[in-house]
């Protein structure tokens, strides 16, 4: 119940991922890495959690900046929101991941939020984010599932003894841009698939993301596939600043001669995980780009939606983005 | 009239260090030696301590002193505590801890065993209602400032007497009524019967109720974040224990406060107890968190309200029934405000309204800016449009027709009888309003449709009291000529402290620059003034002002004329001199202001201030003899007639476009004209429209509470989750302007404005979400995404009907 | 109870009065400074660069360098120099240490404002290398190195206004002022960068600043005249 004093810690700043990853090694799950703090700082505030190492990841030049790569981009994962949003090269080929950058919280928080830290953060779920002992949190229930839970963030999809979403905006572009996470640990590198990096409560209920605690994400590879496609992002929400999705949409759409030739789309705000709509990008391809089709893309995004009493809208809601997505505005 | 001050544009005195980050706050202050207090917070919505083991934590280096309810003045349920035995709400204070820093004291309410046996919790007033429902506080569901606590069960008839989503309406706590209700709606040609919700929410103000307070020679001396000053006096003094002679309180600038440091609260006076207890000065710097607990909200309502229209659109008859959440401690009166506030509004033929207030399981409710009329307003506005539409009206013809000018009433609860009104021109507003937005242009785009995109335009109305009287007025010249202007309102933010000020510097005819205001510390000797609330300053302080200004004036006259020669009515002021009237540039027949506070000073007495009225508030007549001798001293209590109620009314227009596929709102107009007399400074004017605009629009579309109905826990205490409006949810440029119509019953003509703008703007906003979709009406606000979009989409809405502190 | 020495000011008027140590009791009055000063407004001058200033009383007591392995690479020393308005400060610095906290207890940098401490409402936005940010939810030790500038940091050398300010003064820009320093450094990043920005561009840069008495409006005109030269 206090919110406002942090556990003290012992702080590390290492200026080389090397040095990072022996101070993962040695403290293993005692350690927290911070990057932007945005997410980070409320567990501390709120003493749920109290970590003994804090790495603090943000004085290691060799994390930030966007490269240009044989095949398309390579961002460091502690470049910050800001940046991704106004670096020329992002822009010019990449516009969806700068129009998502910036849809994230505040000036304030991009300048200092990193997209590592986006796709990594925790999720939102009042219940968890409370400190209540839910089966995210060790526990051996969900709060947000009960008949008289107040669940209108909560998801609509994928639910296995949790019901929170990802709450991350530049995920679902991430998803959609068909990003690679490099990953490396005291073991070495690794690159998966954005789309594997997220995980749900199946695979693990504890974790967001495939990191684990020696795992450190060291770049984002965006390929060139979708590089000038026609980009569609929009977020929903509450408020214009300070808010998370209530839903989102990313898409990357590749059209010729008015037919869509591929497509490749995520929603955030539904699932643990961004949700890659594989089905509706089966829908669509070869399809004339129009409002017929948006229509049926819509429909087929929502397929299997089983909501709690309190965010049907988000079925509505996800099927609208999707359609607008795929008509393109 | 023409003033040289009164109605101009000046910098208020405290702009400067505000923009500087000189202005200290409460918690920008240190004391030597201070300590830091901690809370430890309930865990259970209701509940009662069994058992404090603090042993370990007072073992801890650092640690001073834990303290319980049993450390404290006892305060009988269901009134609001400092430290409490039965939590009835889930964060609120149960024990304190000092330490010598925040870490200490922190890890030592972490060491601290509390043993709570766990009592029925409500988060629903018709649930506590019903038969065998679960009260809030242990000995009774039902208080206000004007019910007494009590157990009140409706009958299982009465509930099942309600069809499915209408208001059960059992016995009433208190009741109100006029003219003949039946034949007033058998009058009628329009008949409509509703039910509304509307939501409990937060003020937020952007600084906690952080507090500092120390003992030294016998006073204790209190930091604290308060809208008001010498009005939190007594209150304050009553919760430390002492008399108020013996506090000297300090609130130069307060972080916002919107209703809820309106006075004095409970939590103001615990570092004054810890510190007694520890012999040191003691800060608790509150949390935002803990300000969620402690720091008031809104109280919502469950509503019915069935409306007799003739075919012009005259309201014959209107009932009015609300069911108000007070959350756990004793109610504020929002739910006797919303009756008034109908009563004023629609000047209803026939009229009676009933109410009860229900005590849930969820922060002490207190006044938030316009408190009743604003949450009100929004509910019954759309309703209003319901009735034009079926009678084929235009829907500012259907308000200006039951719009009160200054032949119009308002019900006083108090009296218990329709009052008359200073003076009312809502007719004028309503045009004027309209004439400003275009209304006649702008409601034919009513319903255009571009894309998923579909325009909406609105009209609304709002009610408060804009005045009151009766209060002490106190000014100073001194020797060196300049005129001291002691205010003891309290410095909200309003700048009113200023502007009424410049009353007083009028009346003395003197130049600004030549005034200073005392203010934010009764250390600087400040008279009893109302409190900063309920947009009543700026009325009633211009008239104090106004009276004590008059005294120093009718002081000057009579100086002049024992110096000089002649009568007192041989005398004028003029360029901060005494002339006379008959040979004004005549060096030799005129006294400064400077030399007459020094003949002052030698004449004592009442020129002095040796000697004072009788009817002064004993802090007046403190600080008057305080003052005593340091110069021309007038003072006065506020004894100009005042022979009825002091409206402050608002029209307010609004064109909105819905998205239809993602249900988001984008304001694209607003206009809001007000009926408040005269304008006293039209830079904080216009601030208070659009401030309270922007609070409207929190109203209408963000703000509210939701609570686990089952676990009794808020999913909202962070700003993130309660969403006020930011920079790009508010972004329009608002026309405003007033009707400028001066009120017979203030010296210069001003009403109070701040309160009535933000029930306007929401009902213009709910009016126009309402006519973007054809007429449909939610009946509750705030009206959220989710919402719309179930409506764009013809879904069922989530939310059950009339459910309350949930989504 | 011994004399309690209070830091802060509570001044008749605020505004340009620059603070000095009175020695009156309340119960005096001075007139030839038209206002009361007293013991209790005394106000401790700034602490004096050079010195290191320890903590006053918010944060001791947590393992610093006795816990941290000081041969590990990356390890943080406890004593550090910050560069704040344009002056090298000596400071004890907490591991856990947000740069608000700082700023405001060891620095007697009160401007700075805390109102939510979760990086939700920018009341503590300063500026690091120009660019705004929220210091609540910042390490100190992060910035070591870095430009710091506070709100106290933006006056001219002889006290005047930065053009921001005076603007925020002119158009009646604060309502409670609690807001005001952090918008007005939003304000500065934004014309730093963009000394002409449009109004989408004005309201998008502030939107990381709330502002519950709904001063946008007048934060809006002021920012405007600000860009446009006053």
């Amino acid at each position: 119940m206090i919110t406002d004093m942090m556990t003290p810690f012992e702080l590390y700043q290492p200026s080389r991922v090397d040095d990072a990853l022996a101070l993962l090694n040695r403290y293993d799950k005692d350690a927290w890495k911070l990057a932007g703090g945005n997410d980070s700082f409320d567990w501390f505030k709120d003493r749920i959690k109290r970590p003994r190492a804090v790495i603090d990841l943000n004085g290691i030049a060799e994390l930030k900046g966007v490269r240009e790569t044989a095949d398309g981009i390579e961002i460091g994962a502690l470049t910050t929101l800001a940046e991704i949003a106004r670096n020329p090269l992002v822009r010019q080929k990449y516009g969806l991941l700068a129009d998502a950058a910036r849809k994230v919280g505040s000036p304030q928080i991009r300048n200092s939020g990193t997209l590592g830290g986006n796709v990594a953060q925790d999720t939102r779920c009042w219940y968890y984010r409370d400190g209540l002992p839910c089966h995210r949190a060790g526990g051996n229930t969900c709060y947000a599932s009960r008949p008289t839970s107040m669940n209108r963030e909560h998801a609509i999809f994928g639910a296995n003894r949790c019901m929170a979403v990802n709450a991350s905006d530049t995920a679902p572009a991430l998803v959609a841009l068909e990003a690679k996470m490099v990953i490396r640990n005291p073991q070495g590198e690794r690159v998966v698939e954005a789309k594997d990096f997220f995980i749900g409560p199946s695979v693990d209920i504890t974790r967001m993301t495939i990191l684990t605690p020696k795992d450190l994400l060291s770049a984002i590879r965006i390929p060139s596939k979708f590089a000038n496609a026609q980009f569609y992002f929009e977020k929903v929400s509450d408020r214009e600043a300070f808010d998370f999705a209530l839903v989102n949409v990313a898409s990357a759409t590749i059209v010729k001669g008015g037919v869509i030739e591929q497509s490749s789309i995520a929603c955030g705000g539904v699932e643990s995980v961004p949700r890659h709509l594989k089905v509706v990008e089966d829908v669509a391809r070869g399809e004339r780009q129009n409002d017929a089709t948006a229509k049926l893309v819509g429909q087929a995004a929502v397929r299997g939606a089983a909501p709690l009493n309190y965010n049907q809208f988000k079925i509505v809601l996800m099927q609208n983005l999707v359609a607008r997505a795929i008509r393109g505005a | 009239m023409d003033y040289k001050l009164v109605g101009k544009d000046f910098t208020p005195p405290d702009v400067v260090a505000k923009v500087t980050g000189r202005a200290k706050y409460t918690e920008d202050f240190r004391a030597e030696g201070m300590l830091f207090l901690k809370l430890f917070l309930s865990p259970l919505p209701h509940a009662r301590v069994t058992r404090i083991d603090a042993s370990d934590a007072l073992k801890m280096k650092g640690v001073v002193a834990v303290m319980t309810a049993d450390d404290l003045p006892k305060i009988d349920p269901p009134d609001n505590t400092m430290l409490t035995n039965e939590p009835v709400y889930f964060g609120q204070p149960i024990l304190a801890v000092a330490a010598t820093d925040e870490d200490t004291a922190t890890n030592a309410v972490e060491m601290i065993k509390v043993d709570l046996q766990p009592l029925p919790f409500v988060m629903d007033p018709l649930e506590s209602l019903y038969p065998g429902g679960p009260d809030a506080q242990s000995n009774g569901n039902v208080s206000s400032d004007t019910v007494k606590l009590q157990t009140v069960k409706w009958k299982a008839q009465d509930f099942a007497a309600a069809r499915e989503g209408q208001l059960p309406m059992g016995t009433a706590s208190e009741e109100w009524s006029y003219g003949d209700l039946e034949a007033g709606f058998a009058a009628a040609k329009v008949v409509l019967d509703e039910v509304f919700v509307t939501a409990s929410y937060s003020h937020m103000s952007q600084e906690t109720r952080s507090a500092m307070a120390y003992w030294q020679n016998g006073k204790c001396y209190v930091h604290g974040s308060c809208q008001s000053l010498t009005n939190a006096v007594p209150g304050l003094a009553r919760y430390i224990g002492i008399d108020p002679s013996q506090l000297v309180f300090i609130a130069e600038y307060c972080g916002g406060g919107f209703g809820s440091k309106g006075s004095a609260y409970p939590t103001m006076a615990l570092p004054a107890h810890m510190s007694k207890k520890t012999g040191r000065p003691v800060m608790w710097r509150a949390s935002r968190a803990e300000e969620y607990y402690v720091g008031s909200g809104r109280a919502g309502y469950q509503g019915r309200v069935k409306i007799g229209f003739r075919a012009d659109g005259r309201i014959t008859a209107l009932d009015l029934y609300i069911v108000q959440d007070c959350g756990a401690t004793t109610g504020y009166t929002d739910y006797q405000a919303a009756g008034a506030c109908v009563s004023i509004l629609y000047q209803p033929l026939a009229m009676r309204w009933r109410g009860i207030p229900v005590l849930t399981s969820t922060p002490s409710k207190g006044a938030q800016r316009g408190p009743g009329q604003n949450q009100m307003a929004p509910a019954i506005e759309p309703i209003i449009d319901k009735a034009a539409r079926q009678l084929g009206l235009d829907r500012v013809a259907i308000r200006r027709i039951n719009a009160p000018d200054s032949s119009g009433k308002v019900f006083d609860m108090r009296q218990k009888k329709l009052e008359p009104l200073t003076s009312a021109f809502q007719k004028e507003a309503l045009d004027k309003g309209a004439t400003l937005f275009n209304w006649e242009e702008k409601k034919k785009m009513s319903g255009q449709r571009k894309g998923s995109k579909v325009i909406g335009v609105g009209v609304g109305q709002c009610y408060h009291g804009g005045g009151s009287s009766g209060f002490d007025g106190l000014v100073r010249i001194t020797p060196d000529g300049k005129l001291h202007i002691h205010n003891g309102v309290g410095n909200l933010g309003t700048y009113s402290y200023a502007g009424t000020a410049r009353v007083a510097a009028e009346v003395l005819n003197y130049r600004w620059d030549h005034c200073v205001i005392e203010f934010g510390n009764t250390g600087r000797h400040l008279p009893w003034n109302l409190g900063q609330y309920g947009s009543l300053t700026a009325y009633t302080e211009s008239r104090t002002n106004f009276v004590a200004a008059t005294d120093a004036k009718t002081k000057l006259l009579e100086i002049a004329a024992g110096q000089l020669g002649g009568t007192p009515d041989d005398y004028s002021l003029a360029d901060e001199r005494v002339v006379s009237k008959s040979d004004p540039s005549n060096p030799s027949k005129s006294l400064t202001y400077a030399k007459a506070a020094e003949i002052a000073i030698g004449l004592g007495g009442k020129y002095s201030g040796k000697e004072l009225p009788n009817d002064i508030n004993p802090i007046t007549r403190r600080a008057a003899g305080a003052l005593a001798g340091t110069g021309l001293i007038g003072v006065s209590k506020d004894n100009i007639k005042r022979t009825a109620s002091v409206p402050s009314l608002v029209a307010v227009f609004a064109q909105i476009e819905l998205d239809l596929e993602t249900g988001k709102l984008r304001i694209l107009d607003l206009a809001a004209v007000a009926d408040c007399g005269t304008v006293l400074h039209p830079q904080s004017f216009h601030h208070q429209m659009n401030g309270g605009a922007v609070w409207g629009i929190g109203m209408a579309t963000l703000e509210r509470w939701v609570y686990d109905p089952e676990i009794g826990r808020p999913a909202n205490r962070s700003f993130h989750t309660q969403k006020p409006p930011g920079w790009m949810d508010v972004s329009v440029d608002m026309k405003v302007d007033a009707v400028h119509a001066a009120d017979p019953q203030n010296p210069v003509g001003v009403r109070g404005m701040g309160e009535p703008i933000m029930g306007g703007t929401a009902s213009a906003i709910l009016c126009a979400i309402s006519d973007a979709l054809g007429g449909h009406l939610f009946l509750r606000h705030p009206v959220l995404p989710d919402m719309i979009l179930n409506a764009a989409a013809g879904k069922a809405q989530a939310h059950k009907p009339l459910a309350v502190n949930t989504q | 109870m011994s004399k309690n020495k209070i830091n802060g000011g509570c001044k008749s008027g605020g505004g340009k009065n620059r603070e000095r140590p009175g020695e009156e009791d309340l119960s005096l009055f001075s007139s030839a400074r038209n206002k009361f000063i007293s013991r209790r407004d005394f106000i401790k001058g700034v602490i004096s660069s050079g010195a290191t200033i320890a903590a006053l009383g918010y944060m001791p007591g947590s393992p610093g360098l006795s816990r941290a392995r000081a041969a590990s690479p990356g390890a943080v020393e406890r004593l550090i120099s910050l560069k704040v308005n344009g002056r090298t400060r000596r400071v004890d610095v907490l591991p856990q240490e947000t740069l608000a906290m700082t700023l405001r207890y060891k620095l007697g940098l009160t401007g700075t404002k805390l109102s939510c401490d979760r990086g939700e409402c920018g009341a503590c936005t300063v500026l690091i290398d120009d660019v705004a940010h929220y210091s609540c939810t910042t390490l100190t030790h992060s910035v070591r190195n870095r430009s710091i500038t506070t709100i106290e940091g933006l006056e001219g050398p002889s006290g005047e206004l930065h053009p921001v300010q005076k603007a925020f003064v002119e158009e009646l820009g604060p309502q409670c002022g609690y807001c005001t320093p952090g918008q007005i450094m939003s304000a500065v990043a934004l014309l730093k960068e963009n000394p002409h920005p449009t109004r989408e561009e004005i309201l998008l840069s502030m939107s990381g600043n709330l502002c519950r008495c709904g001063s946008y409006d007048h934060y809006f005109r002021a920012i405007t005249r600000a860009a446009q030269g006053g």
